[in-house]
């Protein structure tokens, strides 16, 4: 009996090495967002099943050895040089095909990034059931489900969509990817492996039971604030939901009475603009000293204050920018948020 | 057929997948049946429809606990049949349930592999008992069966046509077969067994057999299958001359003839032969035994490679080890020979032996046979030929009947031939006859082997089957040694002398077939035989030697196993090398025309010329036609830029590549690294 505990620091060890050594491997990859598969980026290696394979040919070879069998001999040939028939398949299942990939929207932390990936086929011959899935750090993707897999016809395109969860703020790497096939027996798995050049901007998450914004002394800070706080009375009609509002917005009760729909067909509250207002949204002052819960604040403020139509300027320490309005603005100040 | 197809289509994917392997391992299972025992064929075919049934109403595969007491089933009864679960029929028993019970379990890939491993495994399985041409033919329609399956099963999205999956398969295997037949079947080193065979791998099939109990050959005589082919060198021999000896039989113990024990009857064997010999070359099946049937007589040892024939006391010739792959020998027999001529009255005498208490009419009978030779051998004639021909007059004139379906003969089988049932074939006669001598004091044993052939005009050689086999008798004569007695012959003398042979059932068609045209029949059957001795030759008999010969003749001289293993590693080296140079220059070789322009943009850039990295072939002519600093404007180098650019963009351009390459080599190109830069 194998002591367990010496078992799984075996395995976690022999993870770390194969994490290393893929690491390493991926560091000498050139990174871009484009890729041609040729001979010198698509590996192949056997899979278990083609190990299975080959013991299979093994025991039948030495059973037509033993039994004198020249029709075993044969067959043993015969399935082997179907195997290496499909050895060639599948490492050409993928040479020869072009990648382009396309980072999707920028996104709040704790949601999932959409990033696409154009498969080009120019060949004159169809390619089946590719796989593409991010290359995560071993143990930490086993969660998920396989990524997208498609068929890609000959000198077709398709684009497949890929989910990346992304808990923290800031311009992320996008992580390797890697294309993978195991048409058309299954015994061999070529793959390749793709550092992609673009980065990921990610916002800071937005606080999601924000206090009202901070208006400037001396304005009607007080009806703002009340407003922002989502009184009955105050506001002024209906308008359709839109990414950023808080959720306290929602008016629940007439999106449970529509049939069904996502979040596209909320409706939620709106309310009186008070046109001219400007506000400062300072670090400094959002009454908090994590500077990450801060920064959340933040976000949710400029978010605010932008579905508001408000004026809004953000001091983030030595930082400034000065108030406005409108998209520019919004991503000015929420790529501030993100990077400082 | 016109309502399958679109219920076909209708079909859930998984469901049809799911029947199409089931229809796969049916055919696998097809295959096996005759080599099965008909419980197993019986139990797997249950399994496979009851999980096509599931697939059809796709209902959940049944539970764990059902498996496992399926699978304790299929052990049961596999004990039970075999006694034991090793060994190589228990073991296909097994191995072809377990697959069958695998389907029962298709979830993860991982089970789909095990299926397709299993039905390797069966496939192989099924040369132990055949390896002909349309085993061959129905193999590959499985392999190709299986692999496509497999294919399918890695075809995860939509809903793809099993025809695609079919073509990829067929085409993988068409890839694969050139590579592996040449290199493989070729070169791949015939090793002897690595380890002892099973025992039973040696039984279980029928052949002659040592030992002879009435009945036993009946089964024979139907049997239409191949025991040997004969290839003769010179003329053949008549048809009643062709006695291919095997067993000889000379203890009788009431019930059963056995062969003499050994070491005994060793002194009086020595043989004589007059003339020319036949010289011919014979096939054999692998028979399992370590029998070789020769003409009679042969007293030179036949040659076989690989193997030292040797004859006992009996004239007949052994293997030391058993034959279970086709071999091939050359034999030179006499038709003309005397034998056992100087055989001493104590070597006789086990060849008058017969049980007491047995067969005591046909002892009456002896009796009163010698009564009526008495005459003639008191008058000097040889006593024991009288008493041949005597009996064999009893059998021509007695109403005694050839018959294939004698019925059952009860104790005393020679009584119930000469007075009861006056009808029997060869093995009814031999015995009957045998007895009958023994009994009146000739010294008298049973041969068996085989009589007679076809032959066949297409590729002329002499087929003799299993329905050839035959038993006849021999008996020592004063001043003649052995001699052969067919009592057969005289009961139905068309059963040596041909033409007429015994056909074997023949199946439905085959009978409408010779009813309509015998003559046809007769031509494609004769036709197949000579395409079966070429698949012989060239597949079966496919031996190292014929293997190092082929070598040879390719230019390619080997001598043995290292050799060949050299062999095999050198070419797959140079195989694998020329793959790389081709990968390489795959990779490599995008363009040739942009190759040169390249080259001609690079010779400019070092000459200092502004070149952008987009440079067509004529703005580079007019880079040098503007070169206003340098004396030289280059005419050839322009017109060839301009050739260049005809070249690829004129249609009418006849120009070759190769002749502009030439060219560039010998242009005269503006030396690098020009002192003055132009601006």
């Amino acid at each position: 009996m194998r002591d367990p505990a010496t078992g799984s620091l075996t395995a976690a060890s022999n993870r770390r090495w194969q994490s290393g050594w893929r690491d390493w491997w991926l560091r000498r990859l050139p990174a871009g967002d484009q890729l041609e598969l040729t001979q010198r980026n698509v590996y192949i290696l056997p899979t278990g099943a083609g190990l299975l394979l080959g013991l299979t040919l093994l025991v039948l070879l030495v059973g037509s050895i033993n039994y004198q069998l020249n029709l075993g001999y044969l067959l043993t040939f015969l399935i082997a040089g179907s195997a290496l028939a499909a050895l060639h398949l599948t490492h050409g299942n993928l040479n020869g095909l072009r990648l382009q990939l396309q980072p999707g929207d920028t996104v709040f932390a704790g949601q999932a990034a959409t990033v696409r990936v154009t498969l080009h086929n120019p060949s004159r011959r169809p390619r089946w059931a590719l796989a593409l899935d991010w290359l995560l750090p071993a143990g930490t993707g086993q969660d998920r489900g396989p990524g997208p897999s498609a068929d890609l016809p000959a000198q077709d395109r398709i684009t497949l969509q890929l989910h990346l969860p992304v808990p923290r703020r800031g311009r992320h790497p996008l992580p390797p990817l890697r294309l993978e096939s195991r048409f058309p027996l299954g015994s061999f798995r070529s793959w390749c492996w793709w550092r992609p050049a673009a980065t990921l901007l990610v916002y800071p998450a937005p606080e999601l039971r924000p206090p009202p914004l901070p208006l400037a002394a001396g304005s009607e800070e007080g009806r703002i604030a009340h407003s922002v706080a989502g009184d009955r009375d105050e506001w002024d009609g209906l308008r359709p939901w839109r990414r950023g509002d808080p959720l306290h917005w929602v008016a629940w009760k007439k999106v449970a009475r529509q049939p069904e729909g996502g979040r596209d067909d909320w409706v939620c509250r709106d309310f009186v603009r008070p046109a001219g207002q400007r506000c400062w949204l300072d670090a400094a002052k959002s009454g908090l000293s994590d500077p990450e819960q801060r920064l959340s604040r933040l976000c949710a403020w400029v978010l605010a204050a932008e579905a508001l139509e408000l004026d809004y300027g953000l001091r983030l320490g030595a930082l400034e920018i000065a108030p406005g309005h409108g998209a520019a603005q919004r991503q000015r100040c929420l790529e501030a948020l993100a990077l400082c | 057929m016109l309502s399958l197809r679109p219920r076909l289509a209708a079909l859930p994917r998984e469901t049809r997948d799911t029947l199409f392997l089931l229809a796969v391992i049916a055919w696998v299972l097809l295959l096996q049946a005759g080599q099965l025992p008909v419980w197993c064929s019986a139990l797997a075919l249950a399994l496979l429809l009851g999980r096509g049934w599931l697939a059809l109403r796709q209902r959940a595969l049944p539970h764990w606990s059902w498996r496992i007491a399926l699978l304790g089933l299929a052990l049961a009864a596999t004990w039970l049949d075999y006694r034991t679960l090793l060994g190589q029929q228990p073991g296909v028993a097994l191995v072809t349930l377990l697959l069958a019970l695998k389907t029962l379990e298709l979830r993860a890939r991982r089970d789909a592999f095990v299926i397709f491993f299993l039905g390797f495994f069966v496939l192989l399985t099924r040369f132990f008992h055949s390896q002909s041409l349309p085993t061959a033919l129905g193999i590959v329609v499985a392999l190709l069966g299986l692999i496509a399956a497999l294919v399918n099963a890695q075809l995860p999205l939509g809903r793809p046509p099993l025809l695609q999956s079919l073509r990829l398969a067929g085409r993988m295997m068409l890839l694969g077969t050139p590579l592996m037949l040449m290199l493989l079947l070729l070169l791949f080193p015939r090793l002897a067994p690595l380890w002892g065979l099973p025992a039973d791998a040696l039984g279980g099939r029928s052949g002659l057999s040592e030992r002879m109990q009435v009945g036993q050959v009946a089964r024979l005589a139907l049997d239409s299958s191949l025991a040997f082919r004969v290839r003769f060198e010179g003329p053949p021999p008549a048809q009643d001359k062709l006695y291919f000896r095997g067993p000889v039989l000379s203890r009788f113990d009431g019930i059963e003839w056995l062969p003499a024990p050994l070491g005994a009857a060793a002194a009086g064997t020595v043989l004589r032969v007059e003339g020319e010999p036949v010289r011919y070359q014979v096939t054999l099946e692998p028979s399992q035994q370590h029998w070789l049937f020769v003409l009679e007589a042969t007293a030179q040892t036949p040659v076989l490679p690989g193997y030292q024939p040797y004859v006992n006391a009996e004239l007949q010739w052994f293997t030391e080890r058993p034959l279970n792959e086709l071999v091939r020998y050359e034999a030179r027999s006499h038709i003309r020979f005397s034998y056992g001529l100087e055989a001493t009255p104590g070597a006789l005498q086990p060849m008058l032996a017969l049980p007491a208490g047995y067969n005591p009419r046909t002892l009456a009978l002896a009796r009163q046979l010698r009564q009526e030779i008495e005459p003639a051998s008191a008058a000097g004639r040889d006593a024991g030929a009288a008493l041949v021909a005597r009996a064999l007059e009893l059998l021509r004139q007695g109403g005694y009947r050839y018959t294939l379906e004698p019925g059952i003969y009860g104790r005393d089988s020679a009584d119930e031939f000469w007075f009861d049932r006056r009808a029997g074939f060869c093995e009814h006669i031999a015995a009957s006859f045998v007895i009958l001598m023994r009994a009146a004091g000739l010294p008298a044993r049973i041969v068996t082997g085989y009589q007679g052939g076809e032959h066949n005009p297409v590729d002329g050689y002499w087929s003799v089957r299993q329905s050839d086999a035959h038993a006849w008798a021999e008996v020592w004569l004063q001043g003649q040694g052995w001699t052969q007695v067919d009592p057969t012959a005289a009961v139905l003398p068309e059963r040596i002398e041909g033409p007429q042979r015994l056909q074997p059932a023949a199946g439905l068609l085959a009978d409408a077939l010779i009813r309509v045209s015998p003559g046809l029949a007769v031509q494609l059957r004769q036709f197949w035989e000579a395409v079966n001795q070429r698949w012989n030759h060239w597949v079966l008999d496919y031996s190292q030697a014929r293997q190092l010969d082929l070598l040879g003749r390719l230019g390619l001289p080997a001598s043995g196993t290292d050799d060949l293993a050299r062999l095999l590693s050198g070419l797959l080296a140079a195989l694998s090398l020329a793959g790389a140079v081709w990968a390489l220059r795959q990779g490599r070789g995008r363009d040739p025309w942009l190759d040169l322009l390249q080259l001609a943009r690079h010779r400019l850039r070092q000459a200092g010329y502004p070149v952008t990295a987009q440079a067509t072939p004529r703005q580079l002519a007019r880079l040098l036609q503007a070169d206003a600093a340098s004396a030289r404007r280059w005419p050839a180098l322009q017109q060839w830029l301009l050739e260049l650019e005809r070249q690829r963009y004129d249609p009418a351009s006849t120009r070759q590549l190769a002749e502009l390459r030439r060219q560039a080599r010998q242009l005269d190109w503006p030396p690098p690294s020009r002192p003055s830069v132009l601006r």
